[in-house]
């Protein structure tokens, strides 16, 4: 569960203030599925990640099952990022120099204990669960752009997170691919419980998930469940 | 970690090419120039075998081609000579004196051991007590020699091994031609003539007998003043002896001044090695700075991608070090398979250990370098904001 309390950000550059959020008052509860609409610039990605403590609000408190992130130490939020979530991008972020299994394993390589062999076995694991065994030795500028983002996904769920944040993952995806990549975060939500995360431009996707919230000019403008008579 | 960063490296051998090949070269010049330091410190800081304060060298050239007036004044200048007051020991020698610019090299053979090129210095009886030389075994030549049937010699310990390894090698003969032997009556621990800086060769001194060969001259002598005698002694000296040998040039010099010569020709080479060495690593620590530097700014999304993934600013700074490291590593490895070749092959007389230790520095100084050059990069990497890096318009 992820709860954000009166949180504001702003970005001071020399010139201009850019106002990113302001009175964000969102709680995702664990195994929600929710998406996040918006313009671009209104603040979608600075809100992920805001609750992926990958950024320090201006204001506001985050809480992370019910325990607020006070002090903000690098190597606390670390941790915690390595613990609790995955991260899905939209450009994919994949190493080049590293093969697909190489790129699914780095999260486990910032977790404590786990022994070389025990990463490469859930390396395979989660590359299973996207449908890539087949492309282990590969190295991402070898595979197609619904591939990459599965391995992305891959990524995201070996070090089994309890919350997964994907900024318009299918953003870069012709539809095919995209129903590919929604389809896997769709099971993750159902069969592993993950809370998601999801910013799209795609309405019909935003659709499939079960809580719309939507953005505009960094305020949160709309929030609704989505009833199963509208999905798709 | 340090797998991953080997693979990393690995599978980025391409663009890390020029890298590791700066850093291949940059250790060969380092170890070659260390090799050279490391022999010559080494040699430095070995005993000589004999002492060269208070020694002056007395160069006298007759002008005259009589030889039987040379020589009859040269005995009475070495009468002279001995006479001071100021002069505790005199000797005349071969002209391969300590310090100087000649050599008399000769093949030794003694049983199975063929042909040993040894340093042969002719002396008088003097000379041990001119120079100081200690004899560890046996004696030194003198007049009890004089009825001997053969020429005596002493040799040094590196002539010993050479010739007779560990047997004794007090009484063995060695021919020195058709008609004559030596015969070894002493033996001296060292005996390092060349120069501070030089090896020690295998040596042995023969004697210098005027009574028995009444032609021979010598145009130098080794003469050994009491400490503090100066400037003064020797014009006097000089005044006096040329009152004897009217005709002659009298040069005086002292083995300090021979010896700091002597220095100047390994030194100077030493440090032009040294300055260019500096600058050629200084050339390459800015050029590794820059890739460095430039990798960094290249590198920004994929620095943001681990922090999101859950490594802490210090853990990109160690992986960039690390990076740097495994970078060296590879660099030092060819490097290190080369110069293995140097002791290996024997390709110069040097003692494996010089190489050794010019290995082991060479490639803590490349660590160093590296390290040095990679700490602020690094250090940039670190504090690189995860949220900026990410950033995706
Ligand atoms: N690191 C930053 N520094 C300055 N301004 C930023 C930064 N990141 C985002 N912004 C600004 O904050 C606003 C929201 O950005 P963002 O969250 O990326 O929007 P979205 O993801 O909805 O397109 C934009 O105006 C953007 O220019
Ligand atoms: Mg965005």
């Amino acid at each position: 569960m992820i709860t954000l309390s009166n949180i504001e950000k702003v970005y001071q550059t020399k010139t201009i203030e850019t106002v990113a959020l302001q009175h964000v008052n969102l709680t995702v509860p664990k195994g929600e599925f929710l998406s996040v609409m918006g313009p671009s610039g209104c603040g979608k990605s600075t809100l992920l990640n805001i609750m992926g403590l990958l950024d320090v609000p201006s204001k506001g408190i985050v809480e992370i099952n019910g325990q607020p992130i006070k002090s903000y130490k690098d190597k606390e939020l670390a941790h915690l990022r390595n613990e609790k979530i995955g991260f899905v991008f939209q450009s994919y972020h994949l190493v080049n120099d590293l093969s697909v299994l190489d790129n699914v394993e780095l999260p486990l390589l910032y977790r404590k204990g786990v022994s070389g062999t025990e990463r490469s076995r859930r390396a395979k694991i989660a590359l299973e669960k996207v449908g890539l065994s087949a492309r282990t030795r590969h190295y991402p500028n070898q595979l197609s752009g619904g591939q990459r983002q599965r391995v992305a996904i891959a990524r995201a769920l070996i070090g089994q997170p309890e919350i997964i944040l994907a900024d318009e993952p299918t953003g870069n995806l012709d539809s095919v691919m995209g129903e590919e990549v929604m389809h896997i975060l769709l099971n993750l939500n159902r069969q592993d419980g993950t809370t998601i995360v999801m910013v799209t431009h795609d309405e019909n996707m935003a659709l499939k998930t079960e809580r719309l919230v939507r953005f505009f000019d960094g305020q949160q403008v709309s929030d609704a469940k989505i009833h199963e008579f509208q999905k798709v | 970690m340090i797998r991953h960063l080997f693979k990393l490296i690995w599978n980025r051998k391409k663009s890390n090419f020029l890298l590791i090949t700066e850093i291949f070269f940059c250790f060969l010049v380092l170890f070659g120039v260390l090799s050279f330091i490391v022999y010559n410190v080494r040699n430095y800081s070995r005993p000589l075998g004999f002492q060269h304060e208070n020694v002056w060298l007395l160069t006298m050239r007759p002008n005259t081609d009589s030889t039987a007036q040379n020589r009859v004044q040269l005995e009475q200048v070495l009468q002279r000579v001995r006479a001071f007051p100021e002069v505790e020991h005199a000797s005349l020698t071969s002209s391969n004196a300590p310090f100087s610019f000649s050599q008399m090299r000769n093949h030794m053979s003694y049983g199975n051991v063929k042909d040993v090129e040894a340093d042969e210095y002719e002396v008088q009886d003097d000379f041990k007590a001119v120079m100081q030389l200690q004899v560890s075994q046996g004696r030194w030549f003198g007049s009890q020699d004089d009825a001997s049937r053969f020429e005596p010699i002493v040799i040094n310990s590196v002539m010993q091994k050479q010739l007779f390894g560990e047997t004794n090698p007090l009484g063995k003969r060695l021919p020195k031609n058709d008609s004559v032997s030596y015969e070894v009556v002493g033996v001296v621990d060292h005996y390092r003539g060349y120069s501070e800086y030089a090896a020690e060769e295998p040596a042995f001194f023969t004697r210098i007998n005027l009574q028995k060969n009444k032609n021979d001259f010598r145009n130098e002598l080794l003469i050994r003043v009491k400490p503090g005698t100066g400037i003064s002694f020797e014009e006097k000296m000089v005044r006096q002896l040329s009152g004897i040998a009217k005709s002659w040039t009298i040069e005086v010099s002292t083995l300090e001044k021979m010896r700091q010569n002597k220095a100047k020709l390994t030194l100077i080479p030493m440090l032009a090695l040294g300055l260019i060495c500096g600058f050629l690593i200084f050339n390459v620590a800015l050029g590794l700075f820059g890739v460095l530097w430039y990798n960094i700014s290249r590198r920004n999304s994929e620095i943001g991608l681990r922090r999101a993934l859950g490594a802490a600013s210090i853990q990109i700074y160690r992986q960039f070090i690390g990076e740097v490291l495994v970078l060296a590593t590879f660099g030092l490895l060819l490097g290190v398979l080369f110069a293995v070749q140097f002791p290996l092959l024997q390709v110069f007389q040097v003692e494996s250990e010089v190489y050794l230790i010019a290995l082991i520095g060479a490639v803590v100084l490349i660590y160093l370098l590296t390290t040095i050059c990679a700490l602020y990069p690094s250090r940039q990497a670190a504090a690189i904001q995860p949220a900026t890096a990410l950033h995706e318009e």
